[in-house]
């Protein structure tokens, strides 16, 4: 290509002022971009057309910068400034010519733009309504999206200060809970610390239960169970604060009905993990 | 962006074009202050060429036009060229759709009417002013065939095709002819 003709062909100047068809434009920045010759004519007669166009700039109206800026302070971002300006206007423009041929074509004129503003208002109201409710949609589901994001966070920070404890406190004792025979997968760790009484509750798997149904969490005290509280079934790592205990040799977890029984179902015994700790 | 403060105390800001089109780009009502004041004549004066003897109408295309620049900011390309090109486009485009406009063509209709005649006088005035102004007046140095062509391209907006059709030429003279004069007109801006 010979690079002179291409510049001095005049695509410069039917780029600059819009009127190069959709493919000259489209070679045209793919020859900007491929030859620096190109792109400094380029840059050379926009700012000469620039230019040009400031030396004949003639006074706006100060009442437009006004109306402008007024419009677009009141618009939130993604809203659409007021458009029917001009339409109203324009019905002033109409109001010289007409009123001389008759009355009532102007009212007739003025009804339909009237109504053509009116439905404008109606659709911009409408569509702003059905924005704010999607909006208010979208902010609800993030709500509940983050108060569950949140109390996984709270939940595994709990856990994690609970094994960083039960690793560097001799006091903790950790009891692994082992699936009975009648519920061989269920999984559990009770962290015990046998100073302050804590006792939480790590449930990593217990099969689900009937809607009125529970586990129940048991401390064995020299023979006798003593309720810890109860749990609901999840396959999710969860950690429950449990109540307290001074003492205990194992720890059992029983189906009790919702609620919990005072005393534990044996014969439902899930399962059962035995402290080390002499009492 | 660079503050100065003036002799009078009031401080005005000052961009450069980067900075213009950074704080543009963040919707800053302070830059859009400042792009009207520093464009809004440019701006006019072009939709005053291609809205005539109408100034009140070409005042409300100006304020669409800042409107569109305010809506659209984000989708200019500074590597397509530069702020003020894609503005002026704008306004171009904005005046075109205004003449194609039906309320423009009824109102026009209407000045036809012979109990219309009190504005003749007034017509033919500002026909000589805007005339007097920027593209238009250089355009009087051309042979008419050439800007008869540009006056219907760039001042009414047609398109090549209905520009051979309107006139009976063919395409390929219609191309060649508003490319020679494009060429001339660039030798005429100083």
């Amino acid at each position: 290509m010979n690079v002179q003709e291409y510049i001095s062909g005049g695509i410069i100047e039917s780029y600059v002022m819009g009127l190069a068809t959709e493919s000259e434009r489209l070679e045209f920045e793919q020859k900007c971009a491929q030859y620096p010759e190109v792109a400094a004519a380029f840059r050379e007669f926009e700012e000469k057309w620039e230019k040009f166009a400031l030396q004949n700039a003639v006074p706006a109206p100060e009442m437009v910068k006004v109306r402008f800026l007024e419009a677009i302070r009141n618009t939130a971002s993604g809203n659409t400034p007021s458009f029917n300006q001009p339409k109203i206007i324009t019905m002033e423009n109409e109001k010289e010519p007409v009123r001389r041929t008759g009355g009532s074509r102007f009212l007739a004129a003025a009804s339909v733009i009237l109504l053509i503003g009116l439905a404008w208002f109606a659709f911009q109201y409408n569509s702003l309504k059905s924005t704010n409710a999607d909006l208010s949609k979208t902010n609800n589901s993030l709500k509940t999206t983050l108060n569950s994001k949140d109390s996984i966070l709270n939940q595994i920070l709990a856990e994690d200060a609970v094994t960083k404890d039960a690793v560097s406190n001799p006091n903790v004792t950790v009891v692994n809970m082992v699936g009975t025979g009648s519920a061989p997968k269920s999984s559990a760790n009770v962290y015990w610390d046998s100073t302050s009484s804590n006792v939480f509750l790590v449930v990593k798997n217990m099969p689900a239960l009937p809607t009125d149904q529970q586990y129940q969490l048991w401390a064995l005290i020299d023979g006798k169970p003593s309720d810890l509280g109860v749990f609901d079934a999840t396959n999710e790592k969860v950690i429950l604060k449990m109540k307290n205990t001074k003492k205990a040799q194992a720890f059992a977890i029983t189906i009790e009905r919702k609620g919990g029984s005072p005393s534990p179902t044996l014969q439902k015994m899930q399962s059962l993990g035995k402290t080390t700790i002499k009492q | 962006m660079s503050l100065y403060i003036s002799n009078l105390g009031i401080p005005t800001t000052t961009y450069s074009e980067q900075d213009l089109i950074v704080a543009l780009k963040e919707r800053n009502e302070q830059a859009f202050g400042y792009l009207y004041d520093s464009y809004s004549g440019a701006l006019y004066s072009i939709i005053k060429q291609l809205i005539i003897d109408n100034n009140e109408l070409a005042s409300d295309v100006l304020q669409e036009v800042f409107i569109n620049i305010w809506r659209k900011i984000d989708s200019y390309d500074q590597t397509k060229g530069r702020l003020f090109t894609w503005m002026l486009n704008i306004a171009r485009n904005a005046s075109i759709d205004t003449l194609r406009s039906k309320s423009y063509q009824n109102s026009q209709k209407n000045q036809e009417l012979p109990d219309n005649v009190y504005k003749g006088g007034n017509n033919q005035t500002t026909q000589v002013n805007i005339d007097n102004i920027g593209l238009k007046k250089i355009l009087e140095k051309l042979k008419v065939e050439h800007r008869v062509l540009v006056e219907l391209a760039y001042f009414k907006g047609f398109t090549h095709e209905e520009i051979a059709e309107m006139q009976g030429i063919p395409l390929g003279t219609v191309k060649t002819r508003i490319r020679n004069a494009l060429i001339q007109l660039r030798d005429y801006l100083k």
